[in-house]
C-alpha cells in the first residue's frame, strides 16, 4: 500500500508553520525534496527475516513508517460506523541528534483519524502532529506502545490484543483488537516493490482482519461497539516513481472468510502500472498473490470535490471469480481534507447481478487532483 | 474683513520679519518638541502592542512559572493527560548582538498552528534545518536588512557571557515584519540547547473554553500562575506609562514656554502698532474687526509653525525613539523599536495644540488692540500707567495661582495627571508675580541707582518704565529658565540620591554574579561551590548571596530580594520609617520581610502591614518589618533572607556572591584569586569590583536621563528665541524714543551699551526671578511627581552650578538679544528713525 509519499508532503507542511500552502506547490516542491533527503536511510532491497511481535514495533532507520487500521463497526443501538486511525512516523534525518534538550528529535509523528457515521451520512477526519521526544509522541516495541499525544496503539503484553484509543474533539474511539487471522507478509515475502527503482520498496505486512470490540463516544452518548478491523504496517525510505499519479487501494473483508488487499498505481498517462499488487487471504493465511492482469477495476459512478473526481463505486473482477463484485460506499463524502487530500472510506461489497452483500471493507483514492 | 486691514496686517509681519520669523520658529519647537516626544512614546508603545500581540497570538491564556520556570512535564501532562490541545509551549531568552539585545523565542512549530503565525512562508530546508541543526534560527527581516544579515549568513552572538554563533536558516517575514523587530525565532529544543535550560518551559500559552481556565487554575502546581496574556500586557504597559507621562509632561513644558514667547510676540506686534491701530480705529475700523484681524494674524504664525513644527517633530522623534527604547530596555524589558510609527492622530493633535496655544497667546493682545481709545491709544504713557495701576491684581492672580496649584497637589492624592496640572498653575501663578516683582525691584534699583552714572540710571529707569513689555519679557525668560533649573536640580539631586544609595547599599568590595540570558534575569545562578571556593581563599573575609527573582503575590508579580547576609550587610538598609524592634532577628527567622520604598508606595503599605506571598506551599501571610530606600527597581522589591525562601519556594541557588576582603587586600589581586578559584567551573561568570558597578549603574541612570536633558535642552532653545524675540522687540520698539535720545546728544556707542546694559540687567532679573520658581519647580518634580510616578523619594541638592547656569543662560540670552538692536540703534540716523511710524 503506497501511502508512503505522504511523509514528504509533511515536511512541507511543517516549513509552512500551520499555513500550509496550495497543495499543488506543496507537491511540487515535495518532489524536490524527496530526492534529496533519503542519503543515509536503511533501504528495503531484499526480502528479511520478519520477527514478530519485535517488527510491530519501530524501525527508525527507515525514514518512514506507519501503523495504519480501518474498520467497520456495528453499534449496539443498530447504527453503523467506521473508522480510520494511522500513526505516522517521519524521520527527518537518519541519524538520532544528542542533546540536552529532550525536545531534540529527528522523528516526526503526524496522526489521522477519521469516523464515518454511515446512517447520518456524516465523515470527520482530524489530524495531529508532534515531534517524538518531551513524551509527545514515539513509538516502543515488546511490548508495542505507539502514541501520538493521546492518540495510542499498545499490545497488551503477550496476548497478541491491541488496543487502539482516539480521543479527539468529536468522538472518542476505544478499541480492543484481536487478531482473526494471522499476518500476512505482501509483495515478495513482506517486501512490496513501487517502482522500479531499486530500493524503492517498502516492507508491508498486514493483519486482515481483526475482531473489533469497544466504546465509541460520540454526540454525548458512549456506544458499544463491535466489528472487524484491518491493519497494515509498513516501513520504507521510498517514494512514488516519477510517472505515478496516485492509487486506489482496496482492503475487503469478504463474509466467506476470504480478505482481498489490492492497490492499483495509476500512472499519468492513465493506465495502471504493472507494479500494482494485492493478495487474497483468509483465517489460515495467504492463499495467493494478485497481480494486475488478474483483476480489472472499472469506475462506475463519480463523486467531485472541487477540482478532484474521485471514483466512488467500482466494478472489480477477480480472475477465478464467477461473478463480477460491485465495490461501492454509503457515504460518498468520505474525503480527508486534512495537509492532505484524500478519500479514504468505508465501502460495501456487493454480487453485481444479484446485489448479495458479499463483504465489507475500505477504500483509499489518492492523487485525483 | 477688509482687504485693505489684511494688508495692512501682512504687511506689518513682512516689515518685522525678525520677530515674525522668530516666533514662527518658537511655536514650531514648541510643536516639535510636543509631537517629537508624542510619536516617540506612541511608536513605543504600539511596537510593544504588536509584537505583544504577535508574539502571544490567539492564546486566551498564559500559564507563567515561577523563578525555576515550567518543567516541560507539564506541557506534556496538559497536552496529553489533560486533553488541552491547544497549548504551545515557549522558551525565551535574551541574546547580545554587540550591544543591541535580541530576543530569542523558541516554540515548538508543531504545536503553534492555532496561536501565531510568525514565519509565512518559508525555504523548503529550513523548517528541516530549524528541527535538525543546532543554533538554527529565523531572524526577522527587518532586523536582518538593518544587521546586513542573509539567510544562510552566520550570526555570532553572545548568550549568558558565551560567544556562540548561530545559523540564519531563513527570514521571517510575518504579516508585519515590523512586529517581529529583533526576533530571533528557533525551535525549541535550539533554544533549550542556547539558553542551557534543558527541562524547563518560560510560558505555556493556551486557547482555553470558558469555565476550562477556572479548572485548570486550581490544579497548577505551586509556583505557576494562569495569567490572561492581556492583564500580563497591561502590567507591562503600566511599568512604563510612568516614565512615558513624564516625558510627555516635560513637553508640555517646552510648550508652556513656547506659549508666554507667542504671548509676547503678538503683545508686542500689538503694542508696536497701538498708533496704527489707534489710526486705523479714527478711520472707522470696529472693535471686532481689529479683533478678528489681530486673530487672524495669529492663527498665520500658528499655522505656518505649527506645520513647520510637525516636520521638525518628525525628526525629533526618530532620535528621541531610540533615546526612549534605550530607556525601557535599561529599566523595563527589552523593547526592540526601529521604526517609528507616524500616527495621524499625533500630528493633528501637535499640530492643534500649536494653533490653539497660538491662538489663546494671542487673545489678551487682541482684546487690548480691540479695546483701544483712539486717542489714548497714542499716548504711551497712558498705556504704562494704567499697567501699573493693575499690578496689584496681575499680583493677586498670580498668588491664587500658586495657592490654587499648591491645593490641588495636596489633595489629589497619588494622581500623577494633578501633580503635573498643579505643577503647570505653580509656573503660571508664579509667571504672573513677575511684573509687579519687576515694579518692585526697579523702584528698588532706582535708589540705589541714584549713585551710578547717566547710562546706569537710564537703563534701570528704562525696565520699570516700561513695564508693560519689560514685565512680560522677564516674566517669559525667568519661567524658561526656571524650568531648566528645576529640571537640572531634580536630575541632579536623584543622581546624587543614588550615588549615595549605590554607596551604602554595595556592602562587599567584590560581587561575583551569574551572567543571565533572561529577560527576566531571574535564573542564570551560580554553582552552590561557588560561595565554599571563594570563602576558602586568604583574601576573603566574608561572603554574602544575593538573588533577584520574580514571585507572584495578591498585588501581582513581584521581584524578591533574597540575600544571605554577612555580618555587615544590614548596614546596607535605610529605613523610611522605624522599622520594626525586632527586625533582623524576625527577619532571619522568616517572619519579616522588608519591602522596598517604591512598593510600599506603590500598593499603599506601611511597617507592620501583612504581605501574601504565594509559595509552593500555597499563600503565605508576612509582616513588614521595615520599608527601606531603594532605587533599584521602580517596581518594588521585597526583601526575604534565603533561609526563608529556600524554605518556601525549595530553591536554594543563588546568583550572586558578594565579596568582603581582609583588610588591605586590594581588589584587582582578590579578582585574579577569585577566577582561579572558579576556573574549571562550568559557569558563566562576571567578577566586578563595588566601584565597578557604581559606575556602571550611574551609567545606566544617565543613559536614562539623557533623553530628559535633551528635553531640557529643547526647551532652552525655545526659551532663548523667546527671549532673543522679545527683548529685540523691546529695543526696536524703542527705536523712536532712542531717536530722542540721539538727537538729544547720546553718541551711537552710548546708545549701543545703553541697550545692551539694559537688555543684559533685564536678563539678570529674569535669571533672579527664576531661582525661586526654578526650586519650586524642583521641589515639585522631586516631592511629587517623581515620588508619583516612581515611588521613591529623593533629597534635594541644590547645584551651585546649576544656579549659576541658570543666571548665565538668562544674561547670555539677553545679552545677545540685544546686540542686534545695538548695533542698529547705532547706525540709525535720528531724523530718519524720529520719522519712523
Amino acid at each position: 500500500m503506497p501511502r508512503f509519499a505522504w511523509f514528504i508532503v509533511l515536511i512541507l507542511l511543517l516549513s509552512g508553520c500551520g499555513n500550509p500552502a496550495p497543495e499543488t506547490e506543496q507537491f511540487q516542491v515535495a518532489e524536490a525534496l524527496g530526492g534529496a533527503s533519503d542519503a543515509g536511510f536503511a533501504r528495503a532491497t531484499n526480502p528479511r527475516e520478519f520477527l514478530f511481535p519485535q517488527d510491530h514495533g519501530p524501525h527508525p532507520e527507515f525514514r518512514n513508517e506507519w501503523w495504519y487500521l480501518t474498520g467497520n463497526l456495528h453499534a449496539e443501538d443498530g447504527r453503523d460506523f467506521a473508522y480510520q486511525a494511522t500513526l505516522f512516523r517521519i524521520a527527518l534525518q537518519p541519524e538520532p541528534i544528542d542533546s540536552p534538550s529532550a525536545w531534540r528529535s529527528n522523528q516526526i509523528w503526524m496522526g489521522h483519524a477519521a469516523l464515518s457515521d454511515l446512517q447520518a451520512g456524516k465523515h470527520t477526519a482530524f489530524e495531529r502532529f508532534a515531534r517524538q521526544g518531551a513524551g509527545l509522541a514515539g513509538a516502543e516495541s515488546l511490548p508495542l506502545r505507539v502514541w501520538l499525544e493521546d492518540w495510542q496503539l499498545q499490545q497488551a503484553g503477550g496476548t497478541g490484543v491491541w488496543k487502539l484509543q482516539i480521543p479527539t474533539e468529536e468522538f472518542d474511539l476505544r478499541l480492543e483488537l484481536k487478531p482473526a487471522s494471522p499476518i500476512i507478509l505482501q509483495g515478495d515475502n513482506g517486501l512490496s516493490q513501487k517502482s522500479r527503482t531499486p530500493g524503492n520498496a517498502s516492507y508491508y505486512y498486514s493483519i486482515p482482519r481483526l475482531t473489533a470490540n469497544g466504546a465509541l463516544s460520540y454526540r454525548g452518548e458512549t456506544l458499544r461497539v463491535n466489528g472487524q478491523s484491518w491493519l497494515d504496517r509498513e516501513w520504507s525510505t521510498s517514494a512514488l516513481g516519477p510517472d505515478q499519479q496516485g492509487w486506489d487501494w482496496f482492503s475487503l473483508q469478504l463474509n466467506d472468510g476470504r480478505n482481498l488487499m489490492f492497490y492499483q498505481l495509476r500512472r499519468k498517462d492513465g493506465s495502471v502500472d504493472p507494479l500494482s499488487a494485492g493478495s487474497l487471504s483468509d483465517e489460515r493465511g495467504l492463499r495467493q498473490h494478485l497481480r494486475p492482469e488478474m483483476i480489472r477495476l472499472t469506475p462506475l459512478k463519480y463523486w467531485v470535490s472541487g477540482n478532484r473526481r474521485y471514483p466512488i463505486e467500482w466494478r472489480l473482477e477477480l480472475e477465478g471469480e464467477p461473478h463480477p463484485w460491485r465495490v461501492s460506499t454509503r457515504l460518498a463524502d468520505q474525503e480527508m481534507r486534512l495537509s492532505v487530500t484524500y478519500w479514504e472510506g468505508a465501502v460495501e461489497v456487493r454480487q453485481e447481478s444479484s446485489g448479495d452483500l458479499l463483504g465489507k471493507g475500505y477504500l483509499e483514492m489518492t492523487g485525483y487532483d | 474683513m477688509s482687504r485693505l486691514l489684511l494688508i495692512s496686517a501682512l504687511r506689518h509681519l513682512h516689515r518685522h520679519p525678525w520677530q515674525s520669523w522668530l516666533s514662527i520658529l518658537g511655536i514650531a519647537l514648541g510643536v516639535a518638541v510636543i509631537v517629537g516626544v508624542d510619536l516617540a512614546n506612541q511608536s513605543a508603545r504600539q511596537a510593544f502592542l504588536l509584537s505583544a500581540e504577535s508574539l502571544t497570538g490567539k492564546a486566551t491564556h498564559q500559564i507563567i512559572g515561577g523563578p525555576a520556570g515550567i518543567p516541560e512535564d507539564l506541557y506534556r501532562e496538559l497536552r496529553i493527560e489533560q486533553g488541552l490541545r491547544q497549548a504551545a509551549p515557549i522558551v525565551e531568552g535574551l541574546v547580545k548582538l554587540g550591544a543591541e539585545n535580541l530576543q530569542l523565542i523558541g516554540v515548538d512549530p508543531l504545536a503553534e498552528e492555532n496561536f501565531r503565525h510568525l514565519s509565512g512562508e518559508l525555504a523548503a530546508d529550513a523548517a528541516r534545518r530549524l528541527f535538525l541543526e543546532p543554533a538554527s534560527v529565523l531572524l526577522s527581516s527587518i532586523t536582518a536588512s538593518r544587521l546586513g544579515v542573509a539567510a544562510d549568513d552566520n550570526l555570532t552572538v553572545t548568550i549568558a557571557g558565551r560567544e556562540v554563533t548561530l545559523q540564519v536558516v531563513d527570514l521571517l517575514e510575518g504579516d508585519n515584519p515590523a512586529v517581529l523587530e529583533g526576533l530571533l525565532l528557533a525551535d525549541i529544543s535550539t533554544a533549550q540547547e542556547l539558553l542551557d535550560s534543558p527541562g524547563r518551559l518560560d510560558r505555556i500559552d493556551l486557547i482555553l473554553q470558558p469555565g476550562q481556565a477556572e479548572r485548570l487554575a486550581d490544579t497548577l502546581p505551586p509556583g505557576l500562575h494562569l495569567e490572561v496574556p492581556a492583564s500580563r500586557t497591561r502590567v507591562m504597559m503600566e511599568m512604563i506609562d510612568a516614565f512615558q507621562i513624564n516625558l510627555a509632561a516635560m513637553s508640555l513644558l517646552a510648550m508652556l514656554v513656547g506659549a508666554f514667547l507667542i504671548y509676547n510676540t503678538m503683545t508686542f506686534s500689538v503694542l508696536r502698532r497701538r498708533q496704527l491701530l489707534a489710526t486705523l480705529r479714527l478711520l472707522g475700523v470696529t472693535r471686532q474687526a481689529l479683533f478678528r484681524l489681530l486673530l487672524l494674524e495669529a492663527a498665520l504664525m500658528g499655522l505656518v509653525g505649527a506645520g513647520a513644527g510637525l516636520v521638525l517633530g518628525i525628526f525629533t522623534a526618530q532620535y528621541l525613539v531610540e533615546l526612549v527604547t534605550r530607556t525601557i530596555n535599561d529599566l523595563y524589558f527589552v523593547l526592540t523599536v526601529k521604526q517609528l510609527i507616524i500616527q495621524p492622530v499625533v500630528l493633528l493633535k501637535g499640530f492643534l495644540v500649536g494653533v490653539g496655544v497660538t491662538l489663546l497667546a494671542a487673545l489678551a493682545p487682541a482684546i487690548e488692540a480691540a479695546g483701544t481709545v483712539p486717542v489714548s491709544a497714542l499716548r504711551r504713557s497712558q498705556l504704562e500707567q494704567r499697567v501699573h495701576r493693575g499690578l496689584p491684581w496681575v499680583g493677586l492672580l498670580g498668588i491664587a495661582a500658586l495657592l490654587l496649584g499648591w491645593l490641588l497637589i495636596a489633595v489629589s492624592g497619588n494622581s500623577l495627571l494633578a501633580g503635573f496640572s498643579g505643577l503647570f498653575l505653580i509656573i503660571s501663578g508664579y509667571s504672573l508675580l513677575v511684573p509687579p516683582g519687576v515694579a518692585l525691584l526697579s523702584r528698588l534699583s532706582n535708589r540705589t541707582g541714584k549713585r551710578r552714572g547717566l547710562l546706569v540710571r537710564f537703563a534701570l529707569r528704562g525696565i520699570g518704565a516700561n513695564l508693560s513689555r519689560t514685565g512680560l519679557s522677564i516674566a517669559s525668560l525667568s519661567v524658561a529658565v526656571a524650568a531648566t533649573l528645576g529640571v537640572s536640580i531634580m536630575i541632579s539631586s536623584f543622581r546624587a540620591t543614588v550615588a549615595d544609595w549605590l554607596a551604602y547599599t554595595l556592602r562587599s568590595d567584590i560581587y561575583v554574579s551569574a551572567v543571565s540570558s533572561r529577560a527576566s534575569s531571574s535564573d542564570a545562578t551560580l554553582l552552590p561551590e561557588t560561595r565554599q571556593r571563594i570563602q576558602a581563599l586568604p583574601e576573603v573575609a566574608e561572603t554574602s548571596t544575593g538573588r533577584r527573582v520574580t514571585i507572584q503575590s495578591r498585588h501581582g508579580p513581584v521581584d524578591l530580594l533574597v540575600l544571605d547576609f554577612a555580618s555587615n550587610t544590614h548596614e546596607g538598609f535605610k529605613f523610611l520609617e522605624p522599622p520594626l524592634a525586632d527586625l533582623w532577628a524576625g527577619y532571619q527567622r522568616g517572619e519579616l520581610l522588608l519591602t522596598s520604598e517604591p512598593y510600599a508606595y506603590r500598593h499603599g503599605l506601611r511597617t507592620g502591614d501583612p504581605i501574601i506571598l504565594d509559595t509552593l506551599e500555597g499563600p503565605l501571610s508576612l509582616t513588614i518589618g521595615g520599608v527601606f530606600y531603594d532605587y533599584g527597581s521602580d517596581q518594588g522589591l521585597i526583601g526575604l533572607p534565603a533561609s526563608a525562601y529556600t524554605r518556601y519556594w525549595g530553591d536554594a541557588a543563588f546568583a550572586t556572591v558578594g565579596v568582603i576582603l581582609q583588610p588591605g587586600v586590594e581588589p584587582a589581586a582578590a579578582t585574579s584569586a577569585i577566577r582561579q578559584a572558579l576556573e574549571g567551573f562550568d559557569q558563566d561568570l562576571r567578577i566586578r569590583s563595588n566601584r565597578e558597578i557604581r559606575d556602571y549603574s550611574i551609567g545606566i541612570f544617565d543613559r536614562t536621563f539623557a533623553i530628559t536633558q535633551v528635553l531640557r535642552l529643547l526647551a532652552v532653545g525655545v526659551a532663548f528665541i523667546g527671549v532673543l524675540s522679545a527683548l529685540m522687540a523691546l529695543q526696536l520698539e524703542r527705536t523712536r524714543e532712542q531717536a530722542v535720545l540721539r538727537a538729544t546728544g547720546f553718541t551711537p556707542g552710548q546708545l549701543s551699551r545703553l541697550t545692551l546694559l539694559q537688555t543684559s540687567l533685564m536678563g539678570l532679573y529674569a535669571g533672579l526671578f527664576s531661582l525661586p520658581l526654578g526650586w519650586l519647580m524642583s521641589e515639585v518634580l522631586i516631592e511629587v511627581i517623581n515620588r508619583r510616578a516612581f515611588g521613591w523619594s529623593i533629597t534635594t541638592q541644590l547645584p551651585v552650578n546649576a544656579v549659576f547656569e541658570a543666571l548665565l543662560l538668562a544674561v547670555v540670552a539677553a545679552l545677545l538679544a540685544g546686540l542686534y538692536p545695538a548695533w542698529r540703534m547705532s547706525r540709525v540716523s535720528p531724523a530718519l528713525a524720529l520719522r519712523e511710524e
